[in-house]
């Protein structure tokens, strides 16, 4: 539907002049009687509505029925018209409630029968009417300031619907020609205008309304175009129900409305709470809803019309056996059925729309919308004599307003798809599936309100954060080690966030000394073996791993913040080893590469290496090479050189041999070294005395290096 | 999408085609060496579309029902005979009715119509149903529009000279027309032969049978997937945006809903989001579109043990019970979530809302939804016990607000009836009957219905009268106050009028009333 169609702004004109105060002569019982009273007592003489009362009331049932179906660009102004026109609201959307056009209309008050009927007339809110086409709503505005130089495809079409008692088919005519000529000036004015706009499409729908038992003088006429720009229908119609049913099917045809009525509604009797009886409601709602109905009513048609081959091929076009009786009548009818408990879910839904209840007070439809507005959903069944159920809606409420779903009852074209798990990646048998489900339960979306502190888009706030959540995110289980711990968790938790507190920093440096913890523990790691023949990789290796994820997760978010940093330093510095046997296995490894470059030693860098490559070049993790990497790992871990902390004093033990069998050696020298040897086994020496020149060991080296070296060879350091 | 293939067979299908060699042709063996392609390439390509074969002279046939077996369409194309004249419009109507019957209205399909252009003479030819089109009733309506959305797409066997030398081009235009411009027609290019009657055919290939490849991404984590079937591009509104917008080829997941907070959400389409694994020269190997061929089968074996996005995104999906939202376009959305066939099946499924900003009311602008981090507290509640949605509308809809309407008779003798009910057990009911009689009073004033409060008023001075001796003093003191106050509202004079003005309980002092009554 366009947006800009002439339902998109309405203008009521109703008719305030003094024989407006006059009774529609048909009678309401107010003051009926309840049982049980006493006796005897005559109830009050019944009251009439005035020709005023009926056309304010028919007037707000259209506006209610409206409103309900389309809450936002259907827009209504009031006019009232006697000595002069009163507009009781204006196009902005504030003003398109109930509320307030009923406050405005006390305002106003009924007519007053005894002011001069001269200087009354309905032609003051007519021309009123014409000019509050030409105001711009805010929608319009919005379009037009939206499309710039096509500002000239928002439309400005409109309606208006004058409620008034005509004297007779040539005063119509009168009312007629003066919205044709007010049209006409009034789109000159527009034209030269930025604030207004020219009236493309008018339609003027006249009723003329007269107490029930008089002659109308005035006759009916169907819709007829005046001009290019204005048509007009005049509609004669008794006051009472009588205008509020024409009002009623009005607003239908206004705005593409369609009629659903729900039957077999079980309801609990008022008087008897343990008996139901079943119920009917009837609800209005676009006719879009019923687009399945419509045109299987046409194929019913067309179906007559169809030609058969030969007799011996007649079998293909027997097709109207099972199809519906699709006669679209004015209400149809879909049958209740009692909702299961379970709500949670997802229908296949074509289509969604806004109801009205027709007779929204009365006890059937109130218990309905109740019921519905209480969170309930209720699937509705086309009723058929034979043949399986087909369900064709569904009605539920959302927030507080109810819709009308259309469910897809039709075969589907997706029917029997290959299974996921017959695709890519189906054979994978260790996804994370538990994990990702926790990581899509943290990234949920909330609503933000409009006007937000942040100049940044929620969405893309939302957006950011996926990125940040998945720049190390392994799909396998038998890809990660940490993402199996539970120790890992404090840190995985909270290094991803932007920004980290103090308190974070704390606990990330507290699952890091667990670690540290463990490892000196020797505690087991949940390290996959999948893939590797025999045990997998010794205990030392898994913790090299370990401590490498840990690392590459560390570092995909260094670049968030300082504090990032330092969660890496902490890390940096404390996985492997006490310092001194880093230092001695530098030492040793170096003079190993130079010697011999052997290939073990060759092979404790490597594994790091593709990380920190990704990492450096990219900033965010190649999935693809993390994979290779991590294969890596898993592959060449039973090669991979003997980690220091397991027999350390045995690595010790075979250097100092090197070390010292260089020149002739005295006897003093060969014992004391033998003594040393045995002695160190018995204790670890003292990192001091270890790197001493001449025995006089530096104190306090790890200034030197904050100062002068920022970023030490792979953070290795003497500091903790 | 489904397809119909609509294939002439009448009699001027055979007309020779002379190509050099020994072989004679007829249009009807191009006709066929293109529809053999066209099923070759969705076999191999497109292996998830429905496709049905129709013949047609003067009467039509449903040679083959809707059917991914491109096999039984293949050998139905070696077995058709040739028949009388050309008769389009019962033939597209039979279309109408086989479509329909299969997917009901609301499903697109593609129509392909194979013919010469020779559209047949007299009664039932193309020029006669169009040259009464304007003369019909509802009842004799011309299948174009189809009642479904689609495409038709003709497809003929002659060059544009050939057909510009009669009128049918006009006619098949005007096909089209009436189809509100939704098709094309593809005429040969050159001489009629084997190879233009497969570029024609390629053509139609590339616009309406290529494969939609994306990227599903989420973050860091990605997938190439096959989008079945196509999205088709949409147009927002006509008159103020009537470019058609597609969907980008990059589907960024932005975040996660519950189901429940969903909510069987209207959607336009649906699609199955199958993974493929591109290989280096850019061609898929992926499921369903691939030849079961033994060289593909291991590298689909291969393909199967590498880790994808989309499986593990499925499993999370149904496990959880969650919704993934994605980003289509410039204020185009969807979900994807997990669909089950059966019970052992299941599937990744992409749905796409309505383009615009705010496709789902209850979820309010989609560009204001943002993570849960940067809330002040988790709107999901600490022990995941609340939601932040449906997001309330700031009016009430009429339903859910108690509004006053008095059309029927009984709507207005209910509202009576029941500030009688409440006089009649005052002073315990106090607050009920002033919030009834003050409803009242409010729609009595807007509707200008005066008369209504004065009787309402004489109503409850009678009430007053019949009080029973055991009745509490106050309950007479109230009736006359409440009735007092309508009447002087009933006057109509500005200052008892207002319609914000409450009628508030009279304050009496019967100390310890309730407690002491008789």
């Amino acid at each position: 539907m366009k947006i800009f169609a002439e339902s998109h702004k309405t203008v009521f004109v109703v008719d305030h002049c003094p024989y407006m105060a006059e009774s529609c002569r048909q009678h309401v019982e107010f003051d009926m009687l309840v049982k049980n009273r006493t006796q005897g007592i005559i109830p009050l003489a019944p009251i009439s509505k005035s020709l005023w009362t009926c056309s304010v009331e028919s007037s707000m049932e259209y506006c209610r029925i409206m409103y309900d179906i389309f809450p936002f660009k259907k827009l209504v102004n009031f006019i009232v018209s006697d000595s002069g026109a009163h507009v009781l609201n204006s196009w902005t959307q504030e003003d398109q409630n109930l509320q307030e056009l009923m406050a405005a209309l006390a305002a106003v008050g009924p007519p007053n029968p005894h002011a001069d009927p001269e200087c009354c007339s309905i032609l003051h809110g007519l021309v009123t009417a014409v000019e509050a086409l030409c105001k711009i709503t805010e929608y319009q505005h919005e379009a037009r300031t939206m499309l710039m130089e096509n500002a000239e495809r928002v439309g400005n079409r409109g309606r208006i619907i004058c409620i008034t008692n005509a004297k007779s088919d040539s005063h119509v005519r009168m009312l007629e020609e003066c919205v044709q000529e007010t049209i006409h000036e009034h789109n000159k004015l527009a034209a030269n205008s930025d604030h207004l706009m020219q009236i493309q499409k008018c339609e003027l729908v006249l009723i003329h309304t007269y107490p029930v038992g008089e002659d109308s003088l005035v006759s009916d006429r169907p819709k007829k175009e005046l001009s290019s720009v204005l048509t007009s229908e005049v509609h004669s119609v008794r006051a009472g129900r009588h205008l509020a049913t024409k009002l009623n099917v009005l607003v239908q045809q206004h705005f593409d409305l369609a009629s659903t009525t729900i039957t077999n509604i079980p309801m609990k009797e008022e008087q008897h709470a343990n008996t139901s009886a079943n119920y009917d409601v009837e609800l209005l709602h676009h006719k879009e809803a019923h687009v399945d109905f419509i045109k299987s009513a046409c194929l019913a048609e067309t179906k007559r019309c169809q030609k058969e081959r030969g007799s011996n091929k007649t079998g293909d076009n027997h097709i109207g056996g099972n199809s519906r009786e699709g006669t679209f009548k004015e209400t149809v009818t879909l049958k209740w059925c009692t909702p299961r408990t379970n709500s949670v879910e997802l229908h296949y839904c074509t289509g969604a729309y806004r109801i009205s209840p027709v007779d929204v007070n009365s006890r059937p439809s109130s218990c309905l919308t109740n019921f519905l507005l209480n969170g309930r959903s209720v699937l509705l069944e086309q009723p058929r004599k034979s043949g399986s159920k087909v369900i064709s809606h569904m009605l539920s409420s959302h927030g507080g307003e109810i819709f009308l779903h259309v469910l897809s009852s039709s075969r589907s074209i997706l029917e029997d798809p290959p299974s996921i798990s017959e695709g890519c990646g189906g054979r994978v048998t260790d996804y994370r599936i538990t994990d990702f489900g926790e990581f899509m339960r943290e990234n949920r979306l909330t609503p933000f309100l409009e006007p937000r502190g942040s100049l940044e888009i929620p969405l893309e706030r939302a957006k950011d954060q996926l990125e940040k959540h998945t720049r190390y995110w392994p799909m396998i289980i038998s890809q990660t080690t940490i993402f199996n711990m539970q120790a890992v968790v404090p840190l995985a938790s909270v290094i991803v966030k932007e920004a980290l507190t103090d308190e974070d920093i704390l606990n990330c440096q507290k699952t890091i000394y667990n670690l540290v913890d463990m490892e000196r523990k020797n505690d087991p790691l949940p390290i996959s073996t999948v893939g590797t023949r025999g045990k997998g990789p010794k205990r030392d290796e898994q913790y090299r791993i370990m401590w490498n994820e840990l690392e590459t997760l560390v570092r995909a978010h260094i670049n968030n913040s300082d504090k990032h940093q330092r969660v890496l330093e902490c890390l940096l510095a404390c996985r492997s080893k006490p310092p001194e046997e880093e230092e001695r296995k530098k030492r040793g490894r170096k003079r190993e590469e130079k010697e011999d470059k052997s290939e073990k030693s060759g092979k404790d860098y490597e594994p790091d290496k593709p990380w920190q490559e990704s990492e450096r070049l990219k900033g965010v993790l190649d999935r693809e090479k993390e994979e290779l990497a991590e294969a890596e790992i898993i592959k060449d871990s039973p090669d991979s050189p003997e980690p220091p902390n397991k027999k350390p004093l045995v690595t010790m033990d075979e250097m100092p041999p090197v070390e010292k069998a260089k020149g002739p050696m005295s006897l003093l020298s060969l014992w004391s070294n033998r003594i040393n040897t045995a002695n160190s086994r018995k204790h670890q020496e003292f990192i001091g005395r270890l790197n001493s020149v001449n025995n006089k060991a530096e104190l306090y080296q790890h200034l030197k290096e904050d100062n002068g070296m920022e970023t030490t060879e792979n953070g290795k350091g003497s500091r903790q | 999408m489904p397809t119909v293939v609509v294939m002439d067979v009448s009699l001027s299908m055979t007309r020779p085609v002379s190509v050099e060699g020994s072989e004679e042709y007829q249009r009807k063996h191009l006709a066929i060496h293109g529809l053999t392609m066209l099923f070759e390439h969705m076999a191999t390509n497109y292996k998830l579309e429905f496709t049905a074969l129709v013949v047609f002279s003067s009467l039509w046939e449903l040679m083959v029902p809707f059917t991914r077996d491109y096999n039984t369409l293949q050998e139905a194309l070696s077995n058709m005979d040739d028949y009388d004249k050309t008769c389009l419009e019962a033939a597209l109507l039979g279309v109408c009715n086989i479509v329909q019957q299969e997917w009901g209205a609301a499903i697109p399909c593609q129509v392909v119509l194979v013919t010469d252009g020779c559209l047949g003479i007299g009664r039932g030819s193309l020029r006669h149903s169009l040259a009464t089109h304007n003369q019909r009733s509802e009842n004799n309506r011309f299948p174009l529009p189809f009642p479904f959305p689609s495409k038709l797409y003709v497809m003929c066997m002659a060059n544009l000279e050939e057909l510009q030398s009669s009128d049918s081009l006009d006619c098949l235009e005007r096909l089209i027309d009436l189809n509100n411009g939704e098709g094309q027609i593809f005429t040969i290019d050159g001489p009629l032969c084997l190879k233009n009657v497969q570029s024609m055919f390629g053509k139609l290939i590339d616009l309406a049978y290529t494969p939609f490849h994306a990227v599903l991404k989420c973050g860091h984590l990605t997938s190439d997937v096959q989008v079945f079937p196509r999205p088709e591009p949409f147009i927002i509104d006509e008159e103020i945006d009537p470019t058609p917008k597609a969907i980008n080829t990059d589907l960024e997941i932005v975040g996660f809903i519950d189901i429940a907070d969903i909510s069987s959400p209207p959607v336009l389409s649906r699609h199955l989001v199958l993974p493929i694994a591109l290989n280096k020269e850019g061609d898929e190997l992926g499921p369903g579109i691939t030849d079961d061929t033994e060289d593909e089968n291991s590298a689909n074996q291969i393909a199967g043990k590498i880790p994808n996005f989309c499986v593990l995104l499925h499993g999370s999906l149904k496990v959880e019970g969650m919704v993934a939202i994605v980003q289509l376009g410039p204020e185009w959305y969807g979900m994807l979530y997990s669909q089950a066939d059966s019970k052992k099946k299941s599937n990744l499924m992409m749905s796409l809302f309505e383009p615009g900003p705010e496709p789902l009311p209850w979820l309010g602008k989609m560009a204001q939804l943002g993570p849960i981090s940067d809330a002040k507290e988790n709107p999901y509640g600490e022990d995941d016990n609340k939601s932040p949605f449906p997001l309330q509308p700031k009016n009430k809809r009429s339903y859910a607000q108690n509004v006053t309407v008095w059309i029927k008779p009984s709507g207005l003798q209910t509202d009576v009836q029941k500030i009688l009910r409440n006089a009649r057990k005052l002073p315990e009911k106090t607050q009920t009957f002033y919030k009834e009689l003050n409803r009242l009073r409010k729609a009595a004033l807007a509707f200008g219905f005066l008369d209504l409060l004065k009787g309402v008023a004489d109503m409850l001075e009678r009430e007053c009268t019949l009080l029973p001796d055991t009745a509490h003093p106050d309950a007479a003191f109230q009736l006359t106050h409440a009735a007092q106050q309508l009447k002087v509202a009933s006057t109509g004079t500005s200052e008892y009028t207002a319609y914000d003005h409450n009628i508030t309980p009279l304050q009496t002092d019967f100390s310890g009333s309730s407690a002491e009554r008789m």
